[in-house]
């Protein structure tokens, strides 16, 4: 018995450690090529800890050319990434905040009241079905003549809706858990419909909204596509940036990943900030 | 109760369908102040239903809907102050059970001091004051149906429905809470709907009984009248347990008196002529006994006079402590439970003669269903 314990024991961590390892190493090793001065960025044999550790692939992101390095040599022409930094912290919040204000009063309408009939929620999932390349040249034409192009209103109306897909369709799920006697409940108490969706509705499905926010957040910050095509100067985001760091010679590893671990930072505070509601959005079932 | 005979909600043919079926057809109703009314019925009979739609959260297809003489079919549920306890009791589950009984009153504008006056104030009486700071979702099932008894009664409603209450409750512990809302009852004084599937809840709650299938209703009367007087086949059968002796009987006239022929008995029924001569299907007709009311002659000696007798064979015992349900096969292969004191063993396959009165027994139309009273 003790000797079978063991032994599932083992093979318990042997499964996670696998499983993390799988995982974990590509973030490690861009931890660790972050650190690293260019002679080792494709050294081989590959070192885990770089052997002469350096700051300058991130000081670099934000001072190129100024201090005097082989790597500032490379990036000399880079914009500071600065610019780009600022413009993913306003354009992803916004188009985020927007995407589930508009899908929770749309997910709540299709869910309580059947607005649209059967066919819209389905509909609105028509902008995920094709590649999204496939919008980009009828969209870059009306953007064009809008004068959107390289404006964060541009990114954010964009994101915006397609994004909406998923947070209408998680938020609806959501709803659709909340008894609807809950609400009469309310309603029977007095309470307008505006008063029950924010009151009553919105608090209880607070962690289903925290974990579409999540990931809708999560979806916008690392979009490259779009904001590839539609910016160029002005409205440039983080992972347009990450691709700048490129020459004629090849790829600048070195700042790319520690412009990489650098724009995780902000999802990493979301997704902490938003933990302990993701919890309870997972466990919600449990209310009757 | 002074004002008891007063007309608090009245329903003029109320009809409701949902896409094409429908669930209530032409329910005309008086809901009297200060009564308890249970509306029972198998589920999907349409009590709900009309629960839903007195309270304003359905829209009856036709019909009209008064309260006290004003015309409320078109309100909304906010404007006709009634209180709806849901089955599950649809307590804010994110709030504390104080913002809970003080939604209402904040959602109407009552000034603070006032809130907490009357939130305490029913907290008392309901002996909710150690729960007022928990959240809503922390509480027991007992807890939780107080609580949403509590919510409704703080906005001083004209009427208090219910809607099955106390489905969730395990038998021991259902059959406390149904005298505790009894005493409720007493102890507020308030006009309370109330339903149910369950006949006993009914019976005991209830100050009058409305009982329902298919969207219709069968009989509104007294506990009473509905067990005693059934006023169709419906009620008759669905109302006691073990159900109403239901046997088909034929009417016949032989040498200027009238008779009730069965393969087993006869029963003479002179002084039902006119009655029996004004139902529809003659001359079929179905008899209807009591288990309860069925007797065994050999041991009452006395008043044997005008029994109708049946003999039959003991098919099944099932003791019930005091008392045991019989179930016995006539020789026409009827079968017919009766209920009778334990005083007496009985085995399977024993003969027995049973009977009983002839003024006890119901005649009901088998085409309409109709009793014939």
């Amino acid at each position: 018995m003790p000797k079978r314990a063991w032994t599932s024991v083992l093979a318990r961590w042997g499964i996670v450690l696998l499983v993390s390892l799988i995982t974990l190493t590509p973030v490690v090793w861009v931890l660790s090529l972050s650190f690293k001065p260019p002679q080792e960025w494709l050294a081989y044999p590959p070192t885990l800890i770089p052997r002469q550790p350096t700051l300058e692939n991130y000081l670099v992101l934000f001072w190129p050319g100024n201090p005097v390095g082989v790597v500032s040599e490379m990036v000399r022409t880079a914009e500071p990434v600065t610019r780009a930094f600022i413009n993913s912290l306003i354009i992803v919040p916004i188009s985020t905040a927007l995407s589930i204000v508009i899908g929770f009063l749309a997910a709540y309408g299709i869910s309580r009241f059947g607005a649209g009939g059967n066919f819209l929620p389905f509909s609105v999932l028509t902008t995920r079905m094709f590649p999204p390349i496939a919008f980009a040249v009828p969209l870059l034409v009306y953007y064009r003549s809008l004068g959107l192009i390289d404006t964060h209103l541009g990114l954010i109306l964009m994101y915006t809706t397609f994004t909406l897909a998923f947070s209408l369709w998680m938020i609806k799920g959501f709803i659709d858990g909340i008894p609807r006697h809950i609400e009469e409940a309310a309603i029977l108490d007095g309470a307008s419909r505006w008063r029950v969706m924010f009151t009553i509705t919105l608090p209880l499905i607070r962690g289903g909204l925290a974990a579409a926010a999540l990931f809708v957040f999560i979806m916008n910050w690392t979009e490259f596509l779009f904001a590839l095509i539609f910016t160029s100067r002005f409205a440039v985001t983080l992972p347009v940036q990450v691709s700048r760091y490129a020459g004629a010679v090849g790829r600048y590893y070195g700042p790319q990943a520690a412009l990489g671990i650098i724009a995780s930072i902000p999802v990493l505070i979301a997704g902490y900030l938003i933990q302990r509601y993701l919890v309870r959005a997972f466990t919600f079932g449990l209310v009757k | 109760m002074a004002h008891k005979e007063q007309v608090l909600i009245r329903l003029e043919g109320i009809t409701k369908e949902f896409n094409g079926t429908i669930a209530v057809q032409d329910l005309n109703l008086e809901i009297r102040e200060g009564e308890f009314l249970c509306f029972l019925g198998p589920s999907g009979c349409g009590k709900t239903t009309t629960l839903r739609m007195i309270a304003g959260l359905e829209r009856p297809t036709r019909g009209e809907i008064y309260l006290r003489d004003q015309r409320i079919t078109d309100w909304p549920p906010q404007r006709r102050n009634i209180g709806f306890m849901f089955q599950n009791y649809a307590l804010f589950q994110h709030m504390s059970v104080y913002d809970n009984l003080a939604f209402g009153l904040r959602v109407r504008r009552v000034p603070p001091t006032e809130i907490e006056r009357r939130v305490r104030a029913v907290a008392q009486a309901l002996e909710l004051e150690p729960v007022l700071n928990l959240r809503a979702s922390r509480l027991d099932l007992s807890t939780m149906q107080r609580v949403a008894l509590a919510r409704i009664l703080v906005i001083e409603p004209q009427v208090l429905l219910l809607d099955e209450p106390l489905n969730n409750f395990r038998p021991g512990l259902r059959e406390l809470m149904r005298a505790e809302l009894k005493r409720w009852q007493y102890q507020f004084g308030r006009t309370m709907v109330y339903v149910t599937h369950d006949q006993e809840e009914a019976l005991t709650l209830g100050d009058r009984v409305v009982v329902m299938n298919a969207g219709r209703v069968e009989q509104v009367g007294t506990p009473d009248e509905v067990y005693w007087r059934p006023a169709t086949l419906f009620v008759a059968g669905f109302i006691g347990r073990p159900p109403m002796n239901l046997i088909p009987v034929e009417y016949r006239i032989s040498e200027g008196h009238a008779f009730l022929i069965s393969p087993d008995f006869e029963m003479r029924v002179d002084e039902r002529r006119a009655l029996i001569e004004a139902s529809s299907f003659l001359p079929r007709l179905i008899l209807g006994i009591r288990p309860e009311q069925l007797l065994i002659p050999d041991l009452h000696a006395s008043s044997h006079e005008g029994l109708v007798r049946i003999p039959a064979k003991v098919d099944l015992v099932r003791p019930l402590g005091r008392k045991l349900i019989l179930d016995l096969k006539t020789r026409s292969g009827l079968l017919i439970q009766m209920v009778t004191p334990s005083t007496r063993r009985f085995a399977v396959g024993d003969d027995l003669e049973i009977a009983f009165h002839p003024h006890q027994a119901l005649l009901f139309d088998p085409h309409t269903g109709q009793g014939l009273y």
